[in-house]
């Protein structure tokens, strides 16, 4: 029997999450199919919509710069309605995990290089770290930490005029590791508050870590630490610090490995799980069979064989240049699957600017798309009638400048599989 | 017959087998170079965040070190790999979770093979354990002959203060228990196969465990894949080598790995397909094997081995069959193998058994059980090993089940020891299910 | 003025810091000025080939001979900046008999030792090779760290008291009654260490002789002194592989032609190169058809090379000279020997030498000559040393050396540092803290990073040309902020910021080559690191204008100021442009 659902989406990432959660809201059956784990073990947590449109900002209303995106921009073709069904449904999968609901506005979260960055939902841990609260703040870090240096990300923060009082301090975590330790291995260790010895006795790694901090408190209000409070039980960690404390804590979202990524991964997983959506992990789509501009299945290669998953409606929701649902040689990029449609300068020299930061064409590579999401060939028609796509392999955007990444897989993510679903 | 298993086309110009060709670099030694494989590798750190071992054990630096940073450091003429590869317990996660297709595993057992052979003393205590842990087999075909015994003497206090003062095996765990009638002893018994098929045929590789400690498992398959109408084919077999590669004894595996391909490739142009019931075993078989060595007809094996219910599930119309099924109510903590997860397997038996009237199926989790084979039975890793096993064991408690589920021999045995919890296979509940 | 002669030497590539080395060992007040960091003209953008001779064996044996000559003292003074490969001369089957049997002959004849190798011996050496290679010739080319070695030279010169004074640009050379009497220089910030943020200065340096060993742009400061120094800047397009698909200098064995050699340096495989003649040192266009030809035509003689990922490409430029008159239009046909210019004998202008031409690998040798020179002009006679005397790092170096124990690092963590630092290992890995690696694509911790800095300020790139730090695969992507880390507290917070963007952006100037396949996928990720996950591209410190924080969400409870429903007018909250720099 071949396999079969209604709708199939290529993708685990937040895109391809929302879109089969949104299917699935219309009633539809929905398989995801995922090779590898995606973009979200190593991206902050955060989920910006936008935060500089055009190059400009921060502006502290992602709504009300929405129409001076160009027209083809993901935003403009998904509209304003696609970011906030997007953003509730987020609201509802993470719960009291995440902030920001209460207001249209974006909050300023401090990064772990030192600067603050417009987001629109952030993760309860990092709550007690916004920019606009005038709270004095101690920020800590690990000496063998080498991404992360408090005493300098304090300064800076100063230097980005931060309305409250900022102090930074570098700690030797109290429990020894090599100093080569992944940061998982401290998360592991306040996670399962591990039995240390600490000033001559025997406490939990957590106790610890509060008594190694509270000489260097002085008064201040909040204290903020890398992100690695803890995985499964980061609330608990972040409880206990804050009770021996006595003050808030909270996280400043890192670089790789990334907990608030990982945490949300695990809460995009559970929605799925308790949404009936079917998941098959581990095996790329690298193909697929076609009856006139109707997709009737994806072949799936399961180490070596190619297996047939048939469906009704497909997304495509494969990530970007990092995911590899684009893919690039020296010649030309191209959508690898389906071999949609992606623009770009025939010239690889025009690829790119040459400002580290400029307006790099290749942040904007990937798929074309119309307003309900459907893959469009060079003709601007619809390269299958049943083949959508959402988040990073969409094309037309940098979320990267604009701080769009996240509200872009939101929207187009919604939308693509409420349509799906409601093709069924 | 379905149409899954004819694709329209077997050649498969997408999939970004990215394209390097480990060469034997120096030809008498039979080792690979691996150097061009780390071109993948854009150090996203994803493995790490998935090793279950860096996050308990900081003397393991993470399988982005021991993998394509290792390599990429490396001159030819270097023979110095880090200790900490031994640290590596080749669950094997790493692989399933890079987005960049690094053959991490690949790395992993290419550079503890070599760090074995050129740098571990052969008359170690490390080296003989490990090389008894590898080779269970050998101990178990012992054992197996006087199972009653065995069991007996392996419970003794005295024979684990044994096994862990001399030889380094933790006195914490119950050796398995062998069966008094072996998997193919019973095999050979009932006379064989009991269906005959020209066009449904699959030669069953049960592994050791299957058929010295729980042939409960291999006969469930055995009726279950005759209900379907197969012909099931037993050959003769040995260890499939996943405890092998991970003990750095490649040697060891590659012996393994002539037989057992010698003696099943044959049977693929005869239009059998291979099934295994442990997901070690069809991991092994399916990825290791083509890695690793170089053999006469391995590519075959491999292109033609799956999991039992993996192969099912794309030939038969499994959830057609069990949808007028029932089995007496049990609800289960399902916990899917780190080798399952790596197949793409980690969510069928969830996924099969929730919609089967009188099963309640949690899965606890994507964590690492901890036992990793051999890993968890050395007397210097135990503590780790549960350290590892924690979040599980935290997650069944929480299942409404109390009775374990998982295709893994040593993962059961782990969930067993971490909550004496009855763990069962899902082959075990099919059968019940189609019975 | 003191009794010991005051030189100047102009230019802080591998010449300068050789003579600078050599005229401080024989007792001369030396100061190095460089325009950029040391090595920052053509020494530090060349494929690091360490000549056996065996490349001009056919065509200039007397170079061939130097070159062999010169190949045996680095490998005894320099040999923590040295690594022997060996090197083939390849030939494929459409490459002359006769050629090879030249080399073959050249090689015997100028000393350079030389083994013909059938094609299952040189592909059993080197595995990658293409399978239809006729045979080879073995030679012992080797690879060697022009920037290690340069370092090394310098740091020998100030110990024998040079002063080394990088980032000093000459902006005018002094004469005084028809005389060179120094020059005039522009601190970048100092003098002393490179110091961001620290204000520019120029300096009036007095000496008793200039030399001027500014190779292709020679006939800047020539300019400057008024005479022509005519040199012929060629320029050479270097790719980087990232790992290194072979393990021994890889050469086409035909007369001459473009993209020929496969160099093992450090990690990676340098693909070189071609030979073009340009008006400008400082400003030719660095096209995509170089890179392209390096990768296709090097991939017939190692067809891996073809899917391989490269990492960045780089271009230098020879300082090529040629007497006037010689008139060769082809570049390739300038001879790569050396010339003195004594600008007083040339020139009616006393107290100035220019050199120009030469090669890498014998450019000891050329120190040596232009040191006698000098000291000639004040009548001294000490011998020159410097074939003798080894490299600071170069001193009973074995890296036979049980590391992982000594120094807590993991065997090629251990293994790569102990290579770089030579027999400084001791003293700098042995901390007494905690030695995290920082640069993992190319092993290097923090000790090293922080001996670096010691050394050189807060420049970053002196502190990656130094240890190869933001070398490796991720281009910088993941070690970057993390070299500015360690530039704290030494240097406070604007300053570390300042010297990360310009690391940065050097990473992104060579990565921009290679924007295809992985290192695209590698730049999109670095870019999304410090763009979306750092927001460092929207860094409000960096703006212009404020933020309004009282616009934006304060919290539950702790409304942004325009009210619930967030909506103000976007112009409110604009904290200015997004790329502040323009």
């Amino acid at each position: 029997m071949p396999i079969r659902d209604d709708v199939l989406v290529v993708g685990g990432g937040l895109a391809g999450s929302i879109a089969a959660l949104s299917a699935a809201e219309a009633g539809a059956s929905v398989r995801l199919v995922s090779y590898k784990k995606s973009t979200l073990r190593f991206a902050s947590g955060l989920i910006d919509v936008l935060g500089y449109p055009n190059g400009d900002g921060p502006v502290s209303n992602p709504y009300d710069a929405l129409s001076s995106l160009p027209d083809d921009h993901p935003y403009s073709l998904a509209g304003e309605q696609a970011i906030r069904d997007g953003l509730d449904l987020f609201d509802e999968v993470t719960a009291d995990s995440y902030r920001g609901s209460h207001t249209d506005a974006n909050a300023l979260v401090p990064t772990y290089g030192g600067t603050v960055k417009p987001t629109a939902r952030y993760p309860e841990a990092s709550a007690a770290g916004l920019a606009s609260d005038a709270r004095s703040m101690l920020v800590v870090g690990f000496r063998s930490l080498t991404d992360f240096d408090a005493r300098l990300v304090s300064e800076h923060l100063e230097a980005a005029g931060v309305p409250f009082e900022v102090r930074g301090a570098e700690l030797s975590f109290p429990e020894e590791f090599r100093a080569d330790a992944k940061v998982t291995r401290f998360a592991n260790a306040l996670d399962r508050d591990e039995e240390i010895r600490f000033a001559g006795r025997s406490v939990g790694a957590r106790e610890a870590l509060a008594e190694t901090v509270k000489p260097r408190l002085k008064g201040v209000e909040r204290v903020g630490f890398p992100s690695l409070l803890g995985d499964e039980h980061a609330d608990e960690v972040r409880a206990d610090l804050e009770s021996h404390l006595g003050v808030d804590v909270f996280e400043i979202p890192m670089g790789p490995p990334s907990f608030p990524g990982l945490r949300l991964e695990d809460a995009l997983f559970a929605a799925l799980d308790d949404a009936g959506v079917r998941m098959s992990t581990g095996n790329p789509v690298v193909d697929y069979e076609a009856d006139g501009d109707e997709l009737q299945a994806v072949h799936v290669d399961q180490k070596r064989r190619k297996v047939p998953y048939h469906a009704d409606e497909f997304v495509l929701a494969a990530g970007g240049l990092v995911g590899k649902g684009i893919d690039s040689n020296r010649s030309r990029v191209r959508e690898p699957i389906f071999e949609s449609y992606v623009p770009h300068p025939s010239d690889r020299y025009d690829w790119f600017d040459t400002d580290a930061f400029g307006d790099h064409p290749f942040a904007r590579f990937g798929v074309v798309v119309d307003d309900e999401m459907r893959v469009l060939d060079r003709n601007d028609a619809p390269q299958f009638a049943n083949l959508r796509a959402a988040g990073a392999v969409v094309g037309g955007a940098d979320g990267a400048a604009e701080k769009s990444s996240s509200g872009i897989s939101l929207a187009t993510g919604v939308v693509a599989g409420r349509e799906a679903g409601a093709s069924i | 017959m379905s149409d899954a298993e004819h694709p329209a086309d077997e050649s498969n110009p997408n999939v970004a087998q990215d394209d390097f060709e480990p060469v034997q670099v120096f030809p008498e030694a039979d080792e690979m170079d691996l150097r061009p494989g780390a071109d993948n590798c854009y150090k996203c750190t994803t493995c790490d965040s998935a090793c279950p071992v860096a996050e308990v054990d900081d003397e393991f630096p993470g399988p982005k070190f021991q993998g394509p940073e290792q390599w990429r450091l490396k001159r030819k003429s270097d023979e110095d790999i880090d200790a900490s590869v031994m640290d590596c317990s080749n669950c094997m996660r790493c692989d399933d979770v890079c987005p960049s297709s690094v053959p991490l595993s690949q790395m992993h057992n290419t550079a503890r093979g070599e760090f074995v052979d050129e740098r571990m003393e052969k008359l170690s205590r490390e080296y003989v354990r490990n090389r008894i842990l590898a080779n269970y087999r050998t101990m178990a075909e012992l054992g197996s002959k006087v199972p009653r015994l065995t069991n007996f003497v392996m419970g003794l206090g005295v024979t684990k203060l044994f096994n862990e003062k001399v030889l380094g095996v933790t006195s914490e765990r119950e050796f398995p228990e062998f069966a008094t009638q072996t998997f193919r002893e019973w095999w050979d018994e009932r006379g064989g196969p009991q269906v005959r098929s020209e066009d449904k045929r699959v030669a069953y590789f049960h592994g050791c465990y299957s058929n010295y400690n729980t042939p409960e498992v291999g006969k469930a398959l055995v009726r279950v894949f005759e209900e379907f109408g197969y012909e099931v084919v037993v050959p003769v077999q040995r260890c499939s080598g996943t405890p092998m590669f991970a003990n750095g004894m490649l040697n060891d595996a590659k012996r393994a790995a002539g037989i057992n391909v010698e003696n099943f490739s044959g049977l693929i142009a005869d239009g059998y397909d291979i099934v295994a019931s442990c997901t070690s075993c069809s991991m092994s078989l399916k990825q290791e094997y083509p890695e690793l060595f170089d053999l006469d007809g391995i590519e075959d094996v491999s292109a033609h081995t799956y999991e039992a219910m993996e192969y099912l599930r794309i030939h038969e119309d499994l959830e057609g069959a069990l949808a007028d099924s029932s089995v007496p109510e049990q609800s289960y903590a399902y916990h899917a193998p780190c080798h399952a997860r790596n197949q793409g397997l980690d969510r069928q038996a969830v996924e099969l058994f929730r919609e089967l009237d009188g099963v309640e199926i949690e899965d606890v989790g994507p964590s690492c059980s901890g036992i990793s084979g051999t890993y968890g039975w050395k007397e210097e890793k135990y503590e780790k090993s549960m350290k590892i096993g924690e979040e599980m064991f935290e997650h069944m408690h929480h299942a409404a089940g109390e009775v374990g589920m998982t295709e893994c021999p040593t993962c059961s045995m782990q969930m067993e020891h971490g909550t004496g919890y009855e763990i069962r296979h899902p082959l075990q509940v099919l059968e019940e299910a189609m019975a | 003025m003191t009794d010991t002669p005051h030189v100047v030497v102009v230019g802080g590539g591998s010449t300068g810091c050789g003579i600078a080395r050599d005229l401080a060992m024989r007792g001369l007040d030396v100061t190095l000025v460089e325009r950029g960091n040391l090595t920052h003209g053509t020494t530090g953008r060349m494929h690091g080939l360490l000549h056996s001779g065996g490349r001009y064996a056919v065509s200039d044996q007397a170079s061939a001979r130097e070159c062999i000559e010169e190949n045996r003292v680095l490998r005894d003074i320099a040999a923590h900046c040295v690594e022997m490969t060996g090197g083939l001369f390849v030939q494929k089957p459409d490459d002359p008999d006769d050629y090879f049997d030249e080399k073959l002959e050249g090689c015997r004849e100028c000393g350079i030792p030389a083994e013909v190798l059938t094609a299952e011996e040189a592909r059993e050496i080197e595995p990658y090779l293409a399978k239809d290679i006729k045979r080879a010739i073995k030679v012992p080319d080797g690879a060697i760290d022009p920037f290690r070695l340069c370092v090394a030279n310098a740091a020998s010169a100030q110990e024998y008291g040079a002063r080394i004074e990088p980032h000093a640009e000459v902006v005018d050379v002094l004469l005084e009654d028809g005389e060179v009497v120094g020059i005039e220089v522009e601190h970048a910030s100092g003098p002393g260490k490179r110091v961001h943020r620290t204000p520019g200065s120029t300096e009036k340096i007095r000496a008793d002789y200039v030399v001027n060993a500014t190779g292709a742009w020679a006939g800047q400061i020539g300019e400057m002194a008024g005479v022509e120094v005519a040199v012929r800047p060629s320029k050479g397009v270097m790719t980087i592989m990232n790992t290194r698909q072979v393990d021994t200098v890889v050469n086409r064995c035909r007369p001459k032609g473009d993209a020929d050699i496969v160099v093992p340096h450090e990690t990676t495989c340098i693909l070189g190169t071609t030979d073009e003649e340009v008006e400008d040192p400082d400003d030719y266009p660095e096209e995509q058809w170089e890179v392209d030809l390096m990768i296709d035509t090097l991939s017939e003689l190692v067809p891996i090379l073809k899917e391989a990922r490269t990492i960045r490409s780089f271009w230098g430029v020879r300082p090529l000279y040629e007497p006037p008159g010689t008139g060769t239009t082809d570049p390739t046909d300038i001879t790569r020997d050396f010339f003195l210019l004594d600008h007083e004998e040339r020139d009616d202008l006393p107290g100035m030498t220019s050199i120009v031409g030469g090669k890498f690998t014998t450019y000891r040798m050329m120190a040596e000559k232009i040191s006698d020179h000098v000291c000639e002009q004040f009548g001294i006679d000490t011998a020159c040393r410097t074939a003798d005397e080894p490299l600071p790092g170069s001193e009973d170096f074995s890296v036979l050396r049980d590391y992982m124990d000594e120094f807590g690092l993991r065997s090629p963590i251990g293994r790569r540092s102990v290579q770089r630092l030579g027999s400084r290992a001791d003293e700098v890995l042995k901390t007494g803290e905690p030695n995290p690696v920082v640069c993992e694509c190319e092993a290097v911790t923090r000790a090293e990073i922080r001996d670096a800095i010691e050394q050189s300020g807060s420049d970053l790139n002196a502190v990656r040309i130094r240890t190869r730090a933001s070398m490796g695969n991720c281009q910088g992507g993941f070690c970057c902020h993390r070299m500015a880390n360690e530039l704290y507290p030494q240097y406070d917070e604007p300053t570390a910021r300042e010297a990360l963007d310009e690391l940065f952006q050097e990473r992104w100037k060579g990565e921009v080559h290679a924007l295809w396949g992985e290192q695209l996928s590698q730049a999109m990720l670095n870019y999304a690191l410090h763009a979306t996950t750092m927001n460092r591209d929207g860094d409000p410190a960096a703006m212009d204008g404020a933020v309004d924080f009282a616009a934006f969400d304060g919290g539950v409870g702790v409304d942004a100021s325009d009210g619930e429903t967030g909506r103000s007018d976007a112009t409110a909250a604009d904290g200015g442009t997004r790329r502040g720099e323009r």
